[in-house]
């Protein structure tokens, strides 16, 4: 399937606020071009792995997707389209049979087949491959690859999001005879995949080289090396896009935006996060045990304030747990709401006696999540919460994300990894996953039937009501969901994603030309 | 030099419990700072996980076997396995060393040779509009913080005056910034020591009877005045280096320089223990060495402290 730029522009136009925003300066944009052939991008972090199994950290996909190709491929525009694979149905509850793509060839060369997606997908979770992936594809049963162009999965129950789960992480299909020829080391140090862009050469913590791969099944590429560069600061990177030195920046803060697009030749492009920043509750301490409590601290946010003041109007007010974007997606829920009489009013009914209510949160795990913080204490007081707030490090963060053992709330960025509640409340929220403090017997109910149910209108249903049930216990007090933004060079047209899988294809990249 | 092989033995082995003390401490301090394995999985993944991982990176045996272990791989110049990069750690730390060195050494030189001169000069016009301007100019370096003049000097020298790159590795433009960010501190250190130290020598009375005597003033300063002042410039130079490795740490993540601080840093946040164990110890190993040359040049400088 090919898809023009105009057709995926209509598509995000028909998404709305959903797709892309771009920011413009205001007055009309003059038309700047180019006749650089190089695609220099500054991200916040190196590279740490370039076998796509072995990570799942943004500065790590951010290339392993480009170096590699899934079977299936989720666009900006949020829906699945077809990747390495061209159709795939399915068949019963439990069977998917999967048409690959014929021709293509690796960055070495050889062909691929579906005894590679195979060898792929077992490898993800094959023990003795010491994947950090191991956890994404646990609903397999088997795989079997009757001949070169035909995959079969079965599963183990019915699983309406295989396909979605093939297109994030673990999903990049590797050569099974390159990587057995040469061992994971070398693999992971001189990766091969059958991506638009191919391994040149890397200095860690300076520059990573690529180079367009002619041959790509998607067309190739508008530029013809690729340099992905690590800059840390948030000020050398920006003034290395203000001065032309990088054409894309990552993680560009809310409150610089006004300054690159202030630039003559620059812009801010964004996307709507595909996720929510939340708030996340430890169900399980006093007074948060309260549901009356936790609507209390829900009604005492004012999110209109923080949007505007902290965020710069770079995001929206949530409605209910499910991203806007996802399915499911309830339209017709109103934001959630700032009342402040009546947040006082249910601590009254809870009896609420001014325990302490711990806020911790890290100072740049998420945006902004310390002055978020900050400002939701002071709301929080203002109703009379006695609300504290205590900074810990990265990871301190991650120890307690293990030892589940935060003592009230902390800043999450649930990230919706199948554009489903599935891989969002389901996966974090669910009986024994990383953040489960709460538990209401019909909710698990309902998001265990959904998970493997094939009838969209049950799992819609289900959706609903876990919603319902959602917006009354509050497990995470949701806040906003933020623009993710890019810096980029005016002469460069390029569609971010809103699940930060950044992809640089035919389909949403070009330089434009004089 | 009769006394330089006892001299060399005894700062030998206090070089040598100096780096074992070093390594000791950063063990246990790693140690403290919690679990790595957190950090290298996805956050949904199980404890079963967890635990496997753990075995696998040696760090569920006790903290005594994991010392024993560390001990003797260290006594054979092994600093382990990265656990972020999964390959040898000293491998890992000598591909940013030479970035590192590069920066230090040019900071450093760069450093000594405007802050000497300056500070020579600023004593010989005590109290004149010069020395009150380099004085001024020095206190700022001394006392503005690194990261602050990086971002100063991307904006001024990059930015406006295009002059320079805003950051990254590459030909000896890209060095300029860096390079002045980190020696600021130790230029504006040497500049207003030698100042002092010259403003001493020069009321020495032995000046005065080099002038009675009728030598020219040249000949005073480089000679009488230099040589005499020299001993607490080399002093702080060599301890300058210390502050120039742990400046290197801000310097080299503003700049993005590939270095062994901004390794260290990314090191300490993801927990890799074997990382910081081997750059710290290449670090203090490096002050060591440096701090014996300088005691060696005070052995040149001064015959006393050599027989003493």
């Amino acid at each position: 399937m090919e898809l023009t730029r105009r057709d995926l522009l209509k598509g995000a136009a028909a998404l709305g606020a959903a797709a892309t925003v771009p920011l413009t300066a205001g007055g009309p944009a003059h038309a700047q071009t180019t006749q650089k052939k190089e695609l220099v991008i500054g991200q916040g972090g190196d590279i740490a792995f370039f076998d796509p199994h072995m990570s799942t950290s943004s500065n790590d996909i951010r290339v392993s997707f480009n170096l590699f190709d899934n079977l299936t491929s989720r666009h900006p525009d949020g829906k699945l389209y077809p990747g390495l694979a061209t159709e795939w149905k399915l068949s019963g509850q439990t069977t998917w049979t999967f048409k690959l793509r014929q021709g293509v060839k690796y960055h070495n060369g050889d062909p691929f087949s579906s005894a590679d997606a195979k060898f792929s997908i077992e490898r993800t979770y094959d023990p003795a491959a010491k994947t950090r992936v191991a956890t994404v594809f646990t609903t397999i049963d088997r795989i079997e690859a009757p001949d070169p162009a035909t995959l079969v999965v079965h599963t183990k129950k019915p699983d309406p999001l295989l396909p979605a789960r093939l297109a994030f992480y673990a999903g990049q299909i590797v050569p099974k005879k390159y990587v057995e020829a040469v061992g994971p080391d070398t693999f992971n140090r001189k990766p091969v995949g059958t991506g638009p862009v191919r391994f040149v050469s890397w200095t860690k913590d300076d520059r990573l080289v690529l180079e367009a791969n002619p041959d790509y099944w998607g067309g190739r590429i508008d530029v013809d090396r690729v340099i992905v560069r690590a800059i840390p600061e948030t000020a050398p990177r920006i003034a290395g896009l203000l001065k032309g030195e990088l054409d894309v920046i990552t993680q560009l803060p809310p409150d610089q935006g006004e300054k690159v697009n202030a630039n003559a030749s620059t812009k801010v492009s964004g996307a709507l996060y595909a996720g929510l920043y939340v708030l996340a509750v430890n169900s399980k301490v006093q007074p948060l045990t309260n549901p009356l409590v936790k609507q209390a601290l829900s009604l005492a946010i004012d999110r209109e304030a923080i949007v505007k003041e902290l965020w710069r109007g770079r995001g929206i007010v949530p409605s209910q747990p499910i991203a806007k974007g996802d399915n499911h997606f309830e339209a017709s829920l109103p934001p959630l709401a700032y009342n402040p009489a009546e947040a006082r009013e249910r601590l009254k009914k809870a009896g609420y006696k001014g325990e302490e209510v711990v806020i911790e949160t890290t100072v740049g795990y998420t945006a902004n999540d310390k002055p978020m913080s900050e400002a939701i204490q002071a709301m929080w007081k203002d109703v009379g919460i006695n609300a504290k707030v205590e900074v810990m490090e990265y990871s301190v963060r991650a120890q307690k994300m293990r030892d589940k053992s935060f003592k009230g709330l902390w800043w999450s960025d649930p990230t919706s990894t199948l554009g489903d509640p599935d891989g969002m409340m389901w996966r974090l929220l669910g009986p024994g996953g990383p953040q489960d403090y709460w538990r209401h017997a019909e909710w698990d109910e309902l998001g265990n039937a959904a998970r493997f149910s094939v009838d969209e209108k049950f799992r819609a249903d289900a959706y609903r009501k876990m919603t319902k049930i959602f917006l009354e216990h509050f497990p995470w007090v949701p806040v906003i969901q933020p623009y993710e933004d890019y810096g980029l060079q005016k002469y460069v047209e390029w569609t971010p994603n809103p699940n930060q899988q950044f992809e640089i294809r035919r389909f949403n990249f070009k330089m434009r030309r004089a | 030099m009769r006394g330089f092989l006892p001299f060399l033995g005894h700062r030998l082995f206090r070089a040598f419990i100096a780096l074992w003390l070093v390594s000791t401490v950063v063990f246990v301090v790693m140690r403290l700072s919690g679990d790595p394995v957190p950090l290298l999985l996805p956050p949904d993944a199980p404890r079963s996980e967890i635990f496997r991982v753990r075995t696998e990176l040696g760090l569920d045996r006790p903290l005594p076997v994991q010392y024993g272990v560390f001990l003797a791989n260290l006594a054979r110049g092994d600093f382990g396995r990265s656990i972020h990069y999964r390959e040898p750690a000293f491998n890992v730390v000598r591909g940013y060393l030479a970035a590192t060195i590069e920066l230090g050494l040019t900071a450093f030189v760069l450093a000594a040779l405007v802050a000497v001169p300056i500070g020579l000069f600023s004593a010989m016009r005590r109290n004149t509009l010069v020395d009150h301007a380099a004085m001024g100019v020095a206190l700022v370096g001394q006392s503005a913080p690194t990261f602050f003049l990086g971002i100063l000097f991307i904006l001024l020298l990059s930015l406006k005056a295009d002059l320079f790159p805003t950051s990254g590795r590459g030909d000896w433009r890209h060095l300029v910034l860096p390079a002045l960010t980190l020696g600021a501190f130790t230029m504006a250190s040497i500049a207003r020591l030698t100042r002092s130290a010259v403003l001493e020598v020069l009321g020495a009375d032995y000046i005065r009877t080099a002038r009675a005597k009728g030598v020219s003033e040249l000949w005073v300063v480089a000679k009488h005045t230099l040589k005499n002042a020299a001993i607490p410039i080399v002093t702080i130079t060599g301890l300058q280096f210390g502050t120039l490795l742990g400046g290197a740490v801000v310097t080299e993540t503003v700049f993005a320089w590939p270095g062994i601080g901004r390794l260290a840093i990314q090191s300490i946040y993801n927990r890799d223990y074997p990382v910081v164990q081997c750059t710290v110890f290449l670090a203090a190993l490096m002050f060591i060495v440096i701090n014996f040359c300088v005691d060696l040049i005070y052995g040149f400088l001064d015959p006393r402290i050599r027989s003493g």
